[in-house]
Parts: structure tokens; sequence; C-alpha cells
């Protein structure tokens, strides 16, 4: 086993709940307690909770803070207040994704940035490699633990331990709030498709705060939910996965993340790549597909019917809720039309798939309207 | 602590078979059940197929790997456990029972003294 492995905060705790361990991003993560699939249906039907500690938490603070992270990342960081959550991606100037994450604007002058486990070092080096000369860069990675709880029962959950209206904190919003006898921040948001919310604090209190959900999310028939539900639920709603859907050979057009880049901010960084590949067109494009007899997973070739390779898959799993098996993947232009048959193989075996719209499972998050 | 049933033959790659007469029949452990998880897929197999010991017959796969079926003896495919196929999770909830893969004509019986019992395959999975 790699020697370098480090432990999350809560690994004795996770031992003592069963966890089986796999490694992911030099971290010796809970893989599943029960079973993925126990684990994905109480997510889905009832609350489960995560320990995300594994991700990374970057602040950017000192004057201008803000208009330093619209300027770094895609989405409009300027127009937020106290309050708001931002999904952005990062781009290099090539306009390849750096890493998708969340911005969170607790001030003009400070801005929390919640980013992937595996790119935690290399997040940090690009931002402080375009860092203004006034402003601090902080990794506060190994002080902060993250706990998500998911699912339609978790507001009622976590509004057992406040006093404090929970309803307020809408949609990608985040609050710090008095809750389990500390101030804590709060966000309604998470990687699952369902409603819920990912709280973040001080290490030191984190097996308290965990243990404290977990024996009153009995009342809710609660799981505790490794990454491996994690990926599962993301996929069914097809949320992009850093390293397997998107990394820095794809551009946020041709992964479908337009959405994430507001092309009228006056500067961003990878903006004038961004602008010569929307004039030149992109030539291939992210789908989803409906596979027949067996998983279609990462790396695996996508061929047309006439047996032409035409791309590769991305992510590939199984759906709980739907009971099929689907795919991601980028297929090169003009290919991609939905209903268009594909063959699907690893080398060995082949299935047939059928590109079909995403998400494959429609997200319950609350949006507003 | 996983499952392992007496009587039953075992090969390194976590099959058992079970012998009546002539026929073997097939299916997976208990420790391989839990190493693979959430069984989704169980390709069929195809009856009427001539197969050596050690081949890869048919693949199987869950939420997190793929993996290959071999058998454990040469013979010919005689019956499918269609139930399975349909419904890959009874292997995981009864994969010495009701998870029974398939049944195979047994060719040479000589081949039975490669496998492991009960007691090798246990200490060998321990």
């Amino acid at each position: 086993m790699n020697q370098n492995l480090k432990k999350i905060p809560l690994f004795n705790l996770h031992e003592k709940l069963g966890a089986k361990f796999i490694e992911f991003a030099n971290f010796l993560m809970p893989i599943y307690y029960t079973s993925i699939k126990d684990e994905h249906l109480a997510v889905r039907e009832r609350v489960g909770i995560f320990d995300v500690s594994h991700m990374g938490e970057i602040r950017v603070s000192g004057k201008n803070a803000k208009k330093f992270a619209n300027y770094i990342l895609t989405n409009n960081i300027e127009k937020t207040d106290y309050g708001d959550v931002k999904y952005t991606v990062m781009l290099n100037e090539n306009g390849g994704i750096v890493d998708d994450l969340f911005s969170y604007t607790i001030s003009d002058n400070e801005i929390l940035l919640v980013v992937n486990a595996s790119n935690i070092e290399k997040d940090y080096n690009h931002i402080k490699k375009y860092l203004w000369d006034n402003l601090n860069l902080t990794n506060e990675s190994d002080k902060i633990v993250e706990f998500a709880v998911q699912g339609p029962k978790a507001q009622e959950l976590l509004q057992n331990f406040t006093n404090f209206d929970l309803n307020k904190i809408k949609y990608f919003k985040f609050d710090y709030i008095d809750i389990f006898d500390e101030n804590i921040l709060i966000s309604r948001t998470g990687y699952t498709g369902e409603d819920g919310f990912e709280i973040y604090m001080n290490k030191e209190i984190g097996v308290k705060v965990f243990n404290e959900i977990l024996n009153k999310g009995k009342d809710y028939d609660i799981r505790v939910c490794g990454l491996g539900a994690r990926d599962t639920l993301r996929f069914e709603v097809c949320y992009w996965l850093y390293g397997n859907d998107i990394d820095e050979t794809i551009n946020p057009i041709e992964s479908g993340q337009k959405f994430l880049v507001d092309m009228n901010k006056e500067d961003f960084l990878g903006k004038n790549s961004l602008i010569k590949i929307i004039n030149e067109g992109v030539k291939r494009k992210f789908v989803g597909i409906e596979v027949v007899g067996g998983i279609g997973r990462h790396g695996y070739k996508i061929f047309d019917k006439n047996k032409n390779e035409v791309g590769f898959i991305s992510s590939g799993n199984y759906s709980f809720i739907l009971n099929k098996s689907f795919s991601l993947g980028y297929v090169n232009l003009p290919h991609g039309e939905i209903g268009e048959e594909v063959i699907i193989s690893d080398g060995k075996r082949e299935f047939s798939g059928k590109i079909i719209k995403k998400p494959f499972l429609k997200p319950r998050v609350k949006k507003e309207d | 602590m996983h499952k392992v049933i007496e009587g039953l033959f075992y090969q390194k790659t976590d099959e058992w078979l079970k012998v009546e007469d002539d026929t073997g029949i097939i299916g997976i452990t208990d420790y391989a059940q839990d190493k693979l998880g959430d069984i989704v897929f169980l390709e069929e197999a195809k009856v009427g197929k001539i197969v050596n010991k050690g081949d890869a017959v048919i693949s199987i796969e869950s939420v997190k790997a793929a993996a290959d079926i071999h058998s454990p003896v040469s013979g010919e495919i005689i019956e499918v456990n269609l139930e399975v196929v349909q419904n890959p999770q009874i292997i995981n909830e009864d994969p010495f029972g009701k998870g029974w893969l398939f049944k195979i004509k047994i060719k040479n019986k000589d081949e039975l003294k490669d496998l492991m019992d009960a007691k090798s395959y246990s200490e060998y999975r321990k």
C-alpha cells in the first residue's frame, strides 16, 4: 500500500462504522459501509451522510479578492454577495479545465473555493501563479472537515439541531448559523441530485457533529454513505466527475459546461482561447448513452454502427433507480445525435448503446423559480 | 467471515462446483460476491456450448468491476439459471443457493482432483 496515504480526520470512526476503504486522491477513503445500492437508495428515498473531508478548501482574502476570483473563474463572481455559492470551472490559458469547483462569496474581500481532492495542490499553485500582489492565498484543506447531508429528509434532520429556519438557505446559498452548539458554514448544495446541505467546520469538532447527525438520523433510517454511492448518485443526474469526465485536455464548450462561463465578462483566464474555440467550432460533444448488456466504463471506446471509432467513455455506471446501465462520453461530431446507435467496447466485449438525452434522472434539488 | 460450504469443490478464481452424478453446478463464492459488491449484470451462458477447464465462460459485472466466470471443469453447458440473469442481485443474496449460474455435463471427473475442498479454500481466502 502507498506509504504516502493520508488518513482523513474521521478515519477511526469510519472504521468503527464498518467502512470498506479504497485509495482515492492520496487518501484512504470509505467506498461503502452496507452496500453501494443500499446507500444510494437511502439518499434518493430518505437521507444519507457523506464525510467528504478529502475535498479541498482554498481561501483568497484581501482587497478585491472577489474581483480576482471573477478573473480566475469562468462564472460571474463579481455579481455575487455574501451567501452566494457559484458552481464554476477554472481554466488554463488554453481553455482546458484545471478544475470544477464551488466558489463561496464571503465578502468583496474574501472568497472560499471548495475544490476536488485530487486537484488541491495543482489548484493552489495555479491560483498562486496569477495571484494579485495584495492578496493572500491559504490552503485550509487539512484543517476543515466537510459533511454532505443529502436526501429528501436532509433538511428535517438538520433542523433538529438549530433554531435557525433552514428554509432561509435557498439552493446554492450559504450562511454561518448556530447549529450543533457551534457557528458553522452550511450551504444548500450537493453532488447527488437531491435536496441537501454541505457543512464545513474545524476538524476538532468533526467527530462530535458527525455522531450527532448519525444518532438523530436513525429516526430517518439514515445511511452513512461512501464514495461508491457518491459516484452512482452524481452519475445518475449526469454531474461531471473531474478526472473522468473533464480534465485539462477538455474545454467547457465540449463538456457541455458553457453555462458555467460568462462570456460577457470583460476578461477571465482562458477567455481568449475560448473565443477562438467557439469561433472555430468544437470537434466533439459530451453525450449520454444508454447501454445494453453491461457497463461501458471509463476508457472504453465508442464505435459507430460501421465499426469506426468515434469517441470514448468518460464514466459508466448502473442506475439503481432506472435499473439500466448508462455511460457518459465524448463523440466526434457530427456523431452524437439523440437516437444514434453506437457500439461500446473494452477490446474484448461489445455492448450496444444508444445516445439519449441527459440527465438520465432529473435532479430533485430545490431550485428557486 | 465469509461463508464456505462443505462438500463443494472450489478454485482459486472463486467459483464453486457442486457435483451431482455427471452434472456440475457452478456458482461464485460468498467471498467473490462480497468482493464484487452489488452485482448488476450476468451474461447468459449458451446452452450446448463446449467449454474447457479454466475457460472464461461468461462475464459478471458489479457497480465496481467486471469479472470473468471460469469453468472449474471441462464439459458441455446444459442449463442456465435464467432467474439470476434477470435478477443478478440474487447472487449477492444467496451465492451458494438460488444464485447458482449454470450447469455443466462433466466430461472428465479426473479434473476434480485439481480443485480445492472447503477447508483448503477457507485457508486460501483466510
